[in-house]
């Protein structure tokens, strides 16, 4: 078990502060009052700072990237010759089955089946391994994902960015652990941390899309960075005093964490003031760059420039990135609807993973593309599929994940996972194992009892590990 | 417009109470069938077999039994099936044909069933006749027994644990140094400080005692005037001093607003549903007032949690009494709804577990909610016993608002109070108005049930002439016509509402559910309280619930836990830290007390004097315990670095509430009145989406014509107002009341409560998180309100103080409670002199600004932060 945090009050910490640093220049917070109850407490770290994990393991950090409303996976990554054969049938459904309108291909050397409406991220193929076995419990949006983020769509819980974050602590003492981009409303809890420490909920960045980067250091992209009336000489001095009168206390009172993790957390503050509008700006970026991603052109302007600011949270040491894209739920007229989506995202993702490779990056990145759930392969209003929880496709790229894989189907209409099955906790599972975390092993003690992301559940998908 | 004022199943006590049920939880009949007991006739048998269970198999089976699929949760070939029913409710109800749903279904009233061919005259007919008898069902079902792992023995020996035994009057200990004591309190502490070779710290300072007295009792910072006093007479009589200090500050009703927002904590107070679809509570507030006034009022405390679980149940003598009691029981409604949920019977099980879970964390200390699904893993607690609480919970209906929608599908009504205390936001609506919006509201729903019909026969494969969005458009302004239309009675004059619940009429027995899953109910479990928490069992009669009984339970002296959970909560707000430090887990998988004599003497005096709190809290304060200084002493904390054993005051940090409400005050701009109703009220029904309100569930108002206008309309809040709806994060710079008056909406906070670790309003907070983080300076080094209360308070230096010195010492004396010392007033002159800004500026002269910038300075600082 893992404790952190509640051992604020011993003299090593003070010590360590003592002997690494001559400033402040360490990343460390702390807290006064905790439940945590535990016995065995560990003594010597802040709750930010890097941890090791359980095991070696090649992913270091995570972009995810969230599609919401379900993406329907038998037009874009479960290739089912069968459900051409059968188009038109009922059979046992609810409505008539529905081929896909697209056609489908083998891309890469690997091969695999990828839809035709994803012309540039198929040139990418060899890097996705397929999960094509996916299910999950909620078959309503809100709920599943809340269930897909949390693994529990009935309680609060903390989100799996905020749990990789306990798991690992930061690598950029400039920057929060956890940001996700553009959340969609209403979802915050999908981003919070529950019960565990405040630290560790995401940082939201909202807009993050069109226009944020017009503006260096846009307000709107996280409340109170930029002060409206002081200058940057101006403020440093106003720091150094409250820094003065901190210090004095400090050296008044002797032992005191708190005021400790004030003045780090001043210091961290003033230099997000400065890395954070910097990190948002994309104007520094090369024009072939932007090109990569789409950026500039009408449909994938704005996941673009999303999936560009990912690539440079995750080049600055960011340990979670979570970009939200909207709105996949295609009850009806997907014809028109699906295409669009796909060529929101298809340029911005393939730029992402081409220059995450180049940069060298892409080896310890997971890149995680999913929905809350899949869709029927059997219409909806003449032209429209349904929810599906029982079936359908994620996929992950880099970070110790074989390239050009798939593992696990549904049956052969995509109706149903039947081999390889992988449960949103499985899934959970296998993500933390990626990042070197035990999911078994990663607890956190709340309310006299030890909680795990996965709940009682979850199995790793050993299979599709590189 | 009947159909909308469905008052008889609601009306309750003449016309006081009217609760009007648009969509109606349906409370399902789960009681045990009567058939169990009184045998049927032969005639009853012959009419089943001959003519319904035939046409149960034929007709409804395919679609609705456990051998086949159980469509919409309903199963149709048991008893059980049939009574409990599904996910809209109970299939029959045993002699009443309006309430059962297979009667108005095979009429082809709302659901067609069968679908595709209606049954003949004949066989409608006789299902009337059946149902009438009172629905006869000889089949027998076999009811699963899930048995239990824990014996009566782990349960004798489950009653020895130290919390589960009422705390009996302690010998006060021997001491060595019998000059240190102030009180009874003083013994315990020092007599384990001298068992373990510990000293107490020193007496505080007169203005470090103050300080914290003011902020533990009151959340607010000390006067330069009380400062003044206390410096003159701390010499003359310590104690006499400390005394009078407590006892004004005991009398002032900030002491409510600041212990009622204690409470609201662990209440889980908020004013919206949360989750997904996350709907305002406009009356909320009224239970947050209640809570304060009980503070103020010193209202008992066994009082004070037997109207929160049975209020509506307790005997009155007026009806300002009544109206109080049924708020109070607004604690069981104000939890976190999942309003998506489609199952009507899940929704119930996860309301009554919710209020399950919160009734005994926050009152008893003790998780039963652990064992739904299971036997307790570490308590004594058999899954029964959990069965026996909600059936208890179970009998009850609870009262929370909102509207049925598209999205909303567990709609609730509200309870009408009996006196006229209306929230001041709604107005008369006159008799056209009231008929015009009536048949908008007829032909909007209207249109919303063609819609719907076209729908369905789309899934057939027509094609569709509309969108989801116009649906979704029509049943958003169906929602906020019903909200306008409820607001008033028949004539238009508002009505006076309350978040609360109801018992029913017909209590019955809940079911133990194998795995806690709705679907596998297992054997009827007698309503009771969890075994090892009590000597006896009360006596619940057949027509009560036992809710009242489980109320007086709570309450009384006979329980082991309210009176040391309460006393512990009192001493964790005071000290930082609870003498048991999991306040909200009394049980095995707890700490246990640090000093369990002195937690029983505090549990034994707090019942002995009334339950009182106020009385509770001034022992307490008095103490030369709770007098000591923090400061730091190496010997000591080497031994006990985690103050375990209290050798000195913690440093504690303040919590979001006090330093804004310490702002205000500093600044003289607080506003010190208590504002009627709330923001959330005054916005009225609506969605909480993105870190704002949106009025009438999240559609633009324009489109209800018919002569009112709905509030929250754009620009109508001020500054913070987005194009749509009402931004939270800066309401806290709009409005200059206390902080525990802000609007508390799920999801979404103001930026001063956020920042600071307020607590998370969808779970039960004993002990809020004291972070420290960037954005907390980010917040500190640029937020608006800090920036401009800086300014006032700099304004207020300059007029009360003449030179730059004074007015230095004097921006210290009042956020620090102290005097400066020479190297702050050096490091603060020094920043004076070198910190220059423009001459002119729209912010006030050269002077101004610089004074503003040092007491921004100083407000950002870790000593106004901390408490010591």
């Amino acid at each position: 078990m893992k404790e952190t945090n509640s051992a604020l009050w011993t003299p090593s910490r003070r010590n360590m502060l003592k002997t690494i640093s001559s400033g402040f220049g360490y990343l460390a917070f702390s807290s006064l009052a905790n439940l945590v109850t535990g016995q065995e407490q560990q003594l010597n770290s802040s709750p930010l700072a890097p941890q090791e994990p359980h095991f070696p393991a090649k992913a270091k950090r995570v972009i995810f990237l969230c599609m919401r409303g379900g993406p329907s996976h038998v037009d874009t990554f479960d290739y089912k010759p069968e459900l051409i054969k059968n188009h038109g049938k009922t059979g046992k459904f609810r409505g008539a089955l529905l081929k896909s309108p697209w056609n489908f291909s083998q891309r890469g050397e690997s091969g695999l089946w990828i839809s035709d409406l994803f012309p540039e991220l198929g040139k990418q193929a060899d890097e996705l391994c397929l999960l094509r076995g996916m299910h999950t419990d909620q078959p309503i949006h809100p709920r599943a994902m809340t269930q897909m983020h949390t693994g529990n769509a009935q309680f609060v819980r903390p989100s799996l960015g905020a749990w990789a974050l306990y798991g690992l602590g930061t690598e950029n003492d400039s920057m929060p652990g956890f940001i996700s981009i553009n959340p969609a409303p209403g979802t915050a809890q999908n981003h919070g941390s529950s019960f565990l420490p405040a630290i560790y909920q995401g940082t939201k960045l909202k807009n993050g899309g069109r226009g944020f980067s017009r503006r260096r250091g846009s307000s709107e992209t996280i409340p109170d960075i930029k002060n409206p009336r002081f200058s940057k000489t101006q403020q440093k001095q106003q720091i150094d005093l409250i820094q003065k009168l901190n210090n004095e206390k400090l050296r008044r009172e002797k032992e005191q964490p708190g005021i400790e993790g004030v003045i780090e957390s001043y210091e961290l503050a003033f230099r997000m003031q400065t890395s954070m509008p910097e990190l948002v700006d994309l104007s520094g970026e090369a024009q072939e760059t932007l090109d990569l991603y789409g950026v500039g052109e009408r449909n994938s302007d704005q996941f673009g420039r999303q999936c560009l600011l990912a690539r440079r949270l995750s080049e600055s040491g960011v340990r979670f990135i979570e970009i939200t894209h909207s709105n996949w739920d295609t009850h009806f007229n997907m014809e028109d609807k699906i295409p669009e989506l796909c060529n929101q995202i298809d340029k911005p993702i393939a730029g992402l993973l081409t220059d995450l490779k180049r940069r060298g990056l892409l080896k310890d990145t997971l890149v995680v593309w999913a929905g809350e759930f899949g869709r029927t392969p059997y219409a909806q209003n003449g032209n429209g599929r349904d929810h599906n929880n029982k079936g359908y496709t994620t996929w992950m790229a880099g970070g110790g994940v074989k390239g050009g894989f798939s593992f696990g189907s549904t049956d052969e209409v995509g109706h149903e996972a039947v081999e390889g099955k992988c449960h949103i906790h499985d899934w959970h599972a296998t993500m933390l194992y990626l990042l070197g975390l035990n999911h078994e092993q990663l607890t956190y003690r709340y309310a006299g009892r030890d909680f795990r992301l996965t709940d009682v559940y979850g199995n790793v998908l050993k299979e599709i590990m590189a | 417009m009947s159909t909308f004022w469905n008052k008889s199943s609601f009306l309750f006590f003449s016309t006081f109470i009217l609760a009007l049920n648009l969509v109606g939880i349906v409370v399902h009949g789960q009681d045990e069938p009567k058939a169990r007991k009184e045998k049927l006739t032969n005639e009853q048998t012959k009419f089943f077999e001959s003519k319904i269970r035939p046409v149960l198999i034929r007709e409804c089976y395919g679609c609705h039994s456990t051998k086949a699929k159980i469509k919409g949760g309903l199963w149709l070939d048991s008893r059980e099936g049939v009574v409990v029913g599904g996910d809209s409710g109970a299939a029959v109800v045993p002699g009443n044909l309006n309430e059962s749903l297979l009667w108005s279904a095979i009429n082809y009233e709302d659901f067609k069933m069968p679908p595709g061919k209606k049954l003949s005259h004949d066989i409608i007919s006789d299902f009337r006749q059946w149902i009438e008898m009172g629905a006869p069902d000889p089949r027998i079902e076999n009811v699963a027994k899930v048995n239990t792992t824990i014996t009566p023995n782990d349960i004798l020996r489950g009653k020895q644990f130290w919390s589960f035994k009422k705390p009996a009057a302690p010998i006060t200990p021997s001491i060595t140094n019998t000059h240190w004591p102030r009180s009874k309190i003083d013994h315990f502490i020092l007599s384990q400080l001298e068992q373990n070779k510990l000293t107490p710290n020193d007496d505080a300072s007169a203005t470090t005692l103050l300080r914290r007295l003011t902020f533990d009792l009151i959340g607010l910072p000390p006067t330069p005037e009380q400062i003044a006093w206390i410096e003159k007479n701390w010499n003359k009589d310590r104690e006499k001093a400390i005394t009078h200090i407590v006892d004004s500050l005991l009398s002032k009703p900030e002491f409510g607003e600041r212990w009622g927002r204690h409470w609201l904590d662990v209440a889980r107070y908020a004013e919206s549903t949360g989750k997904e679809l996350n709907l305002t509570f406009p009356n909320a507030w009224r239970y947050r007032d209640y809570v304060i006034d009980s503070f103020n009022e010193d209202k008992p405390y066994n009082r004070f949690v037997q109207e929160q679980l049975a209020g509506d149940l307790l005997p009155i003598k007026t009806e300002q009494q009544w109206a109080e009691n049924l708020i109070a029981t607004g604690f069981l409604a104000i939890g976190p709804k999942t309003l998506t949920e489609q199952n009507a019977r899940q929704f119930k099980h996860d309301l009554v577990d919710e209020q399950i879970d919160v009734a005994t964390r926050v009152m008893l200390g003790v998780s039963v909610a652990c064992a739904r699904c299971h036997d307790h893993k570490f308590d004594p607690i058999p899954q029964a016993d959990y069965y026996a609480m909600a059936g208890i919970f179970n009998n009850m209906t609870t009262h929370y608002g909102t509207v049925s929608t598209l999205q909303n599908r567990r709609s609730s009504n509200l309870v009408i109070l009996p006196i006229d205390d209306l929230n001041p936001f709604d107005e008369k609506v006159s008799p056209e108005e009231l008929a015009s919006l009536k048949s908008q509201l007829a032909q909007k729903a209207a249109e919303l049930n063609d819609y719907r019909k076209q729908r369905q026969s789309a899934r057939q494969g027509s094609d569709v002439k509309f969108s989801i969005a116009d649906i979704a458009r029509t049943s958003a302004l169906v929602g906020s016509l019903k909200n306008k239309i409820q607001s008033c009675d028949n004539q238009g004059n508002p009505l006076t509402y309350a978040m609360a619940v109801q018992s029913v009429d017909r209590p019955t027995n809940s079911r133990l559910l194998l795995r806690g899953e709705f679907d596998k109910p297992a054997q009827y479990v007698e309503r009771g309280l969890p075994q090892v928490l009590v000597t006896e069992q009360p006596n619940i009669t057949a027509t009560s619930s036992g809710r009242l009984e489980l109320a007086r339970w709570v309450g009384s002296e006979e329980n082991p836990l309210t009176a040391r959970v309460m006393v512990n909560r009192v001493w964790q707000h005071m000290f930082g830290r609870g003498i048991v430090q999991s306040t909200e887990n009394f049980g095995s998988t707890g700490q246990p007390p640090s000093h369990p004599e002195l937690l029983d003497h505090l549990a034994v005096e707090f019942m002995n004097n009334g339950w009182s709190v106020k009385k509770l809290v001034r022992e307490i304060a008095i103490s030369r315990t709770y007098c000591m200084d923090s400061s730091f002493k190496q010997t000591n904390f080497d031994v006990d670095p985690e103050n375990k054993l209290f050798w000195r005051m913690a440093p504690r940090r303040l919590d979001a509430e006090a330093l804004r409400d310490s702002i205000l005050a500093m600044s003289g701009d607080l506003d010190s009145n208590r504002p009627r109703a709330s923001r959330v009220a005054e916005f009225g029904p609506g969605t909480v989406r993105d870190g704002a309100l949106f009025s009438t569930l999240g559609t633009s108002n324009s489109k209800i014509s018919g002569g009112f206008s709905m509030r929250g309309r754009p620009g109508s809040m001020g500054s913070g107002a987005n194009p749509s709806g009402m931004t939270i994060a800066k309401i806290d710079q709009q409005m200059n009341y206390r902080s525990v008056y802000l609007p508390v909406v799920r999801q979404a906070l103001p930026r001063a409560l956020e920042v600071f670790d307020f607590a998370e309003s969808s779970m039960v907070v004993g002990v809020r998180e004291t972070s420290n983080t960037p954005d907390q300076g980010l917040y500190f080094l640029n937020n608006e309100f800090v920036l401009s209360q800086s300014d006032a308070i700099a304004r207020r230096i300059q007029q009360e103080k003449s030179s730059l010195t004074d007015q230095i010492k004097h921006a210290f004396l009042l956020v620090y409670g102290r005097r400066a010392t020479s190297n702050e007033l050096r490091a603060v002159e020094r920043f004076y002199r070198e910190f220059e800004v423009s001459r002119r500026s729209r912010l006030g002269r050269e002077s101004t600004q610089k004074l503003s910038a040092v007491c921004q300075a100083i407000l950002a600082s870790a000593e106004f932060r901390y408490l010591n």
